[in-house]
């Protein structure tokens, strides 16, 4: 059986725990077995963090690659921002023996030590490389009529093999195993503007998420496809936020897992998805019938 | 010679209070002392050598701490003892009384940076108008961090809890009715954990730099 240290991350557990509900059911269907990272702390987060303190992000961001070494595993993770951060930490010290010592130094007198024998993967390559998307496609017992758009978001363009479309292929091909219509429109790699929202709302709302959702909505898009959970609050509350400025669009967003989940038979109720912020309830009608 | 007899003889009066030296030429020394060892670190310097000038005082306002820089003058030598308060002490021990040179200095920072001066033998204005807005001090900038507004709570939340979204009891009881812990197995939820992640926090000096007040559990900005 595949198993994989399971890394939650801050905002899907604490903000869009139906996205960890539809990941875990996902696992169990497909036979991946997840292993909780008992006491990780954040991961941490990549935009503000490594400004503030190169160092401390390091260690904190070891911190929770130790825990996953203790136990022997790879660590898998559902975020983009905690794939990226976990990523580039764990190539930092596997290849920086100055940096690993620096670090090392700090964790040993808190009983802890890294010494760089684990991957970090995405859940989507997880799924991908691991499991295979045959083993995916015999899951999916309900596929799913609709048209959606696929949102990628930035972090999972890095890739150390430097093809930054090796994921988002990957992603797409398991998206369309749903039986779902994917709606090219185009801009699928602009950011969706959460990073510059924390500096210039217009900016962000009206130059990064606003022509994504317009061309989304113009390619005949029921829904947004997404795998990182800052992307989703982007979307979702950029939408409230650009209705009042009198720019109405209510398109709905879905978590990949959320998707697959759905297209294997859960309901929506069983995975919570009424817990999503956006316009959900109408995707849920027209995936469930009323 | 003389810079490393000067740094030698300060250590061995102030123990602990001297927290680092340097001397980039040998007629250059930077001691940087425990605020609160300003004035026996003054005292010191005046007992061993009775030329002792007094040359003036920088203060600095670092948005979060003011830098003070006591210049002195010895024997063709420049020393410069450098403390450091937190702004919200807003105070300075005046050392009027040891080197009476000290005293426009001393009056001039309580004016355009508005702290108080400590012991000084006859404050009032100097430069401004006795009127001045207290609240208006030029050279006085208000208390801030490195901290941008928008990162501020994300960096509370991620020092104090190691997590940057804290959970509500809404998502709390969501996750029980889904059969799952009403929390994820984060740091938090266990005291040893947290004793590790802080440790580790305050070891790199991350709270430090972002000005984090430990006991409040806040930063010392909003």
């Amino acid at each position: 059986m595949v198993k994989y240290a399971l890394f939650l991350g801050c905002l899907i557990p604490m903000r869009m725990p139906s996205v960890e509900i539809a990941s875990r059911r996902v696992f169990e269907r497909i036979g991946l077995e997840s292993v909780d990272l008992k006491g990780y702390t954040c991961c941490p987060e990549p935009v503000f963090s490594r400004l503030i303190d190169e160092t401390g992000q390091l260690v904190i961001s070891a911190r929770n690659l130790a825990l996953a070494e203790e136990l022997g595993l790879d660590i898998m993770t559902l975020c983009n921002g905690c794939y990226e951060t976990l990523l580039e930490t764990n190539e930092t010290l596997k290849n920086k023996s100055d940096e690993m010592l620096r670090v090392n130094r700090i964790l040993e007198n808190y009983g802890k030590k890294y010494r760089g024998l684990i991957k970090v993967k995405h859940a989507i390559e997880v799924l991908y490389e691991d499991i295979g998307i045959e083993k995916i496609r015999e899951c999916v017992t309900k596929p799913l009529k609709i048209r959606v758009a696929m949102h990628y978001g930035c972090h999972l363009y890095r890739d150390l093999s430097g093809d930054i479309m090796r994921k988002p292929r990957m992603m797409k091909e398991i998206t369309s195993l749903t039986g779902v219509e994917i709606a090219d429109y185009g801009l699928e790699r602009l950011c969706c503007g959460y990073p510059s929202m924390q500096v210039d709302e217009e900016f962000s709302l009206t130059h990064r998420l606003l022509p994504k959702i317009k061309r989304m909505v113009e390619a005949g898009a029921e829904a947004v496809v997404l795998t990182c959970p800052a992307c989703t609050i982007q979307f979702e509350t950029g939408q409230v936020l650009l209705r009042k400025r009198g720019i109405q669009y209510e398109i709905p967003c879905i978590n990949i897992m959320e998707l697959l989940a759905l297209s294997f038979g859960f309901s929506s109720r069983d995975i919570h998805l009424d817990l999503h912020r956006g316009p959900i309830l109408r995707l849920i009608k027209k995936v469930e019938g009323d | 010679m003389r810079a490393k007899k000067i740094i030698e003889y300060m250590r061995q009066e102030l123990g602990p209070d001297v927290l680092v030296v340097s001397a980039p030429r040998d007629r250059r020394v930077f001691i940087n002392i425990r605020a609160e060892a300003l004035r026996k670190a003054v005292e010191a310097l005046k007992r061993k050598y009775p030329a002792l000038r007094f040359m003036t005082i920088s203060t600095v306002d670092c948005g979060l701490h003011f830098e003070f820089l006591h210049h002195f003058h010895v024997d063709g030598v420049v020393i410069t003892l450098r403390s450091v308060k937190p702004k919200e002490e807003n105070l300075l021990e005046s050392i009027a009384d040891i080197v009476p040179a000290a005293n426009f200095i001393e009056r001039e920072i309580a004016e355009l940076f508005g702290i108080k001066v400590m012991n000084h033998p006859k404050m009032r204005s100097l430069i401004l108008t006795e009127d001045w807005a207290e609240d208006k001090r030029p050279l006085r900038k208000p208390l801030r961090g490195i901290l941008p507004p928008q990162a501020r709570r994300v960096a509370e939340s991620l020092i104090s809890m190691g997590c940057v979204a804290p959970i509500s009891r809404f998502i709390e009881r969501r996750r029980e009715a889904a059969g799952l812990p009403k929390t994820p197995p984060f740091a938090f939820t266990d005291e040893e954990n947290m004793k590790e992640l802080h440790g580790i926090i305050k070891e790199v000096s991350l709270s430090e730099k972002v000005g984090f007040d430990w006991e409040k559990k806040r930063l010392r900005y909003r």
